[in-house]
């Protein structure tokens, strides 16, 4: 089985560093450590946008994206409904590609490649770059077969490892006391907010290097908003996380970094505690005071 | 709070019309129902007073003697049925939902086919089994037999079965396939894992219809798959091959009392054969769907 990514996490913070000095994940801090770095040689920025366009048909959702996504941050992504942060991040793992009309200009890249380079794999993508949803969307199986279902096709586990694999990201989510004894039972059984841990649960067993969140606390009630926010932090810097949320309560909390779009633009970006207390635009200023939502 | 306890002036109105379409929803109930208690009954009231349970073991002679020869060979047929126009409908089905590229204006595509099967499903049963018998019984020297009465049979119940897999599938809910898609599942494994698992009430019952037509069917048999007073042989070509609805259609039409008899027999074995048929159906159902969002 592959290393957990949990593993070298105060290691990955040491790195982190040192990537705040660098172009590249260096080498050689420590050589045993250095080897169980999965990142280690990759470039600082996990995910870049070039240029990046969104059309469905003729209607354009978004113009002249350019941005990159560094290893191990939080990025909030933050703007009033319409203005095409859902979009911008659903083309991050290609989940548009197969919506009717969809059509890019520009780039994305994964790790320095084209995600649409034809050597690219799908699946690999979506595995390497994971998503949760708005809505809790566990799959009508039993909560063990939940956790599992991505790892299985992955052929990530099998046999009795899936188990193993089970009880790991479930304690991972802090769900494991909450449902070790009945594994075998309907997941809708569970609350809304157990629901999305398990779904959580679920993209992390895949292994991802960054996850995607579209409103992941919008359904959740603010103690079950709490432990997801928490845990979201606890991920970093072993991930990198790009969420989208209308909770700018949240995206002050938990980001790093905060891309602010309105109307099909991307209005500004940078340091979360910056953009908040001395935004450089308007439009950037009015909204997170409250004055336009 | 006067207000409040106050009735509405349109109250009395409004219970009318509830009251109207209670009972209208009442009366429909009853016209739907009342048929089917009515002909069970019937056949249940002049078939058990005779009953034997030896009709179950022994051979027919023609308007006397047992159905043993008929209900295995309808039971053949339905099994038959369920390979052959399961096999073809289901995977029509999923390739209607699934794999078929959607219109310009988003209507689903799959033209040609989709037109095909609404023709299919047009056909009077009469029809399709003189075709058939020219086609096939004639035609292709294949004689009265069991393939041509499964071709026929199946070609069918096909439609329905296409159908109701295409409609189960398109009610799978956004949020499986996303999910599935998201976590880099392989189409076919989605398809296979998350999304027929959710669809398989309504793919089971298409089945299901599907394979009580077939058993009720007689027309198209009478012309395929001929008569017979043996037991199936399992030879699909040149056999004729025994069914139920062949007794009960014609006996029915014979003088005397033991023909009647027969023939109530044969349709009171047909209706325990289409219950039991239901009542497994929902049993497999139940145990596939025990994690299902709607059984919480």
């Amino acid at each position: 089985m592959s290393v957990p990514y949990a593993v070298g996490e105060g290691y990955a913070r040491k790195v982190m560093d040192e990537v705040s000095k660098s172009e590249v994940v260096p080498l050689g801090i420590d050589p045993v450590l250095a080897n169980l770095d999965p990142d280690q040689g990759r470039p600082r920025q996990v995910i870049t946008t070039e240029g990046l366009n969104l059309k469905f048909s003729e209607t354009t959702i978004l113009s002249g994206v350019t941005m990159g996504f560094d290893r191990g941050t939080i990025t909030a992504l933050i703007g009033p409904t319409g203005s095409g942060k859902s979009t911008f991040l659903r083309t991050l793992n290609r989940m548009n590609d197969k919506v009717f009309g969809f059509r890019h200009e520009g780039d994305v890249t994964l790790d320095g490649e084209s995600i649409w380079a034809p050597q690219q794999d799908l699946l690999t993508i979506r595995r390497r770059v994971g998503m949760l949803f708005q809505r809790p969307n566990p799959f009508p199986m039993s909560i063990r077969d939940n956790v599992v279902a991505g790892a299985k096709a992955h052929g990530i586990a099998r046999g009795k490892q899936l188990d193993v694999v089970a009880e790991m990201r479930l304690r991972e989510v802090g769900l494991w006391d909450a449902v070790k004894d009945r594994l075998g039972d309907s997941p809708y059984r569970l609350s809304g907010g157990q629901q999305q841990l398990l779904c959580l649960a679920r993209a992390l067993a895949v292994g991802p290097e960054v996850l995607l969140l579209d409103e992941p606390t919008s359904a959740l009630d603010p103690i079950s908003t709490e432990a997801v926010e928490s845990l979201l932090r606890e991920m970093t810097p072993a991930l990198t996380l790009i969420v989208v949320t209308h909770n700018l309560g949240q995206a002050r909390r938990i980001s790093d970094q905060t891309m602010f779009f309105f109307d099909g633009h991307l209005v500004e970006h940078g340091a979360t505690a910056e953009l908040f207390t001395s935004p450089r635009e308007r439009d950037t200023d009015r909204y997170v005071n409250g004055l336009m939502g | 709070m006067s207000i409040v306890t106050q009735s509405y002036p349109k109250t009395n109105l409004r219970r009318a019309r509830s009251v109207f379409y209670r009972g209208f929803s009442l009366l429909a109930l009853a016209l739907v129902a009342g048929p089917a208690i009515w002909l069970v009954a019937g056949v249940v009231v002049e078939a058990v007073p005779h009953w034997q349970w030896s009709v179950l073991t022994t051979l027919s002679q023609g308007t006397s003697g047992g159905l043993e020869n008929a209900l295995l060979g309808t039971l053949v047929l339905m099994a038959g049925v369920l390979v052959l126009a399961g096999g073809v409908g289901v995977l029509t089905g999923i390739y209607l939902s699934e794999l078929v590229r959607p219109r310009r204006n988003g209507a689903p595509g799959g033209g040609v086919l989709r037109i095909a099967v609404d023709v299919l499903s047009g056909f009077p049963s009469i029809v399709l089994g003189y075709v058939g018998y020219v086609a096939l019984c004639v035609g292709l020297h294949w004689g009265y037999s069991l393939l041509a009465a499964l071709i026929i049979l199946s070609l069918m119940v096909v439609p329905y079965i296409a159908k109701s897999t295409e409609s189960a599938l398109r009610q799978v809910p956004t949020n499986y396939r996303e999910g599935a898609e998201a976590l880099g599942m392989p189409v076919g494994y989605a398809l296979r894992r998350v999304v027929i698992k959710s669809a398989l009430p309504g793919i089971v019952t298409g089945l299901l219809i599907a394979l009580a037509v077939a058993g009720g069917e007689t027309a198209p048999l009478l012309y395929t798959a001929g008569a017979s007073n043996n037991l199936p042989t399992f030879a699909f070509l040149h056999q004729p091959i025994s069914y139920l609805t062949y007794y009960v259609w014609t006996d029915y039409n014979q003088p005397t009392p033991q023909a009647h008899y027969v023939s109530y027999d044969a349709a009171l074995i047909l209706i325990v054969l289409v219950l039991l048929l239901l009542v497994s159906a929902r049993l497999i159902v139940a145990r596939t769907q025990r994690h299902a969002e709607s059984t919480r």
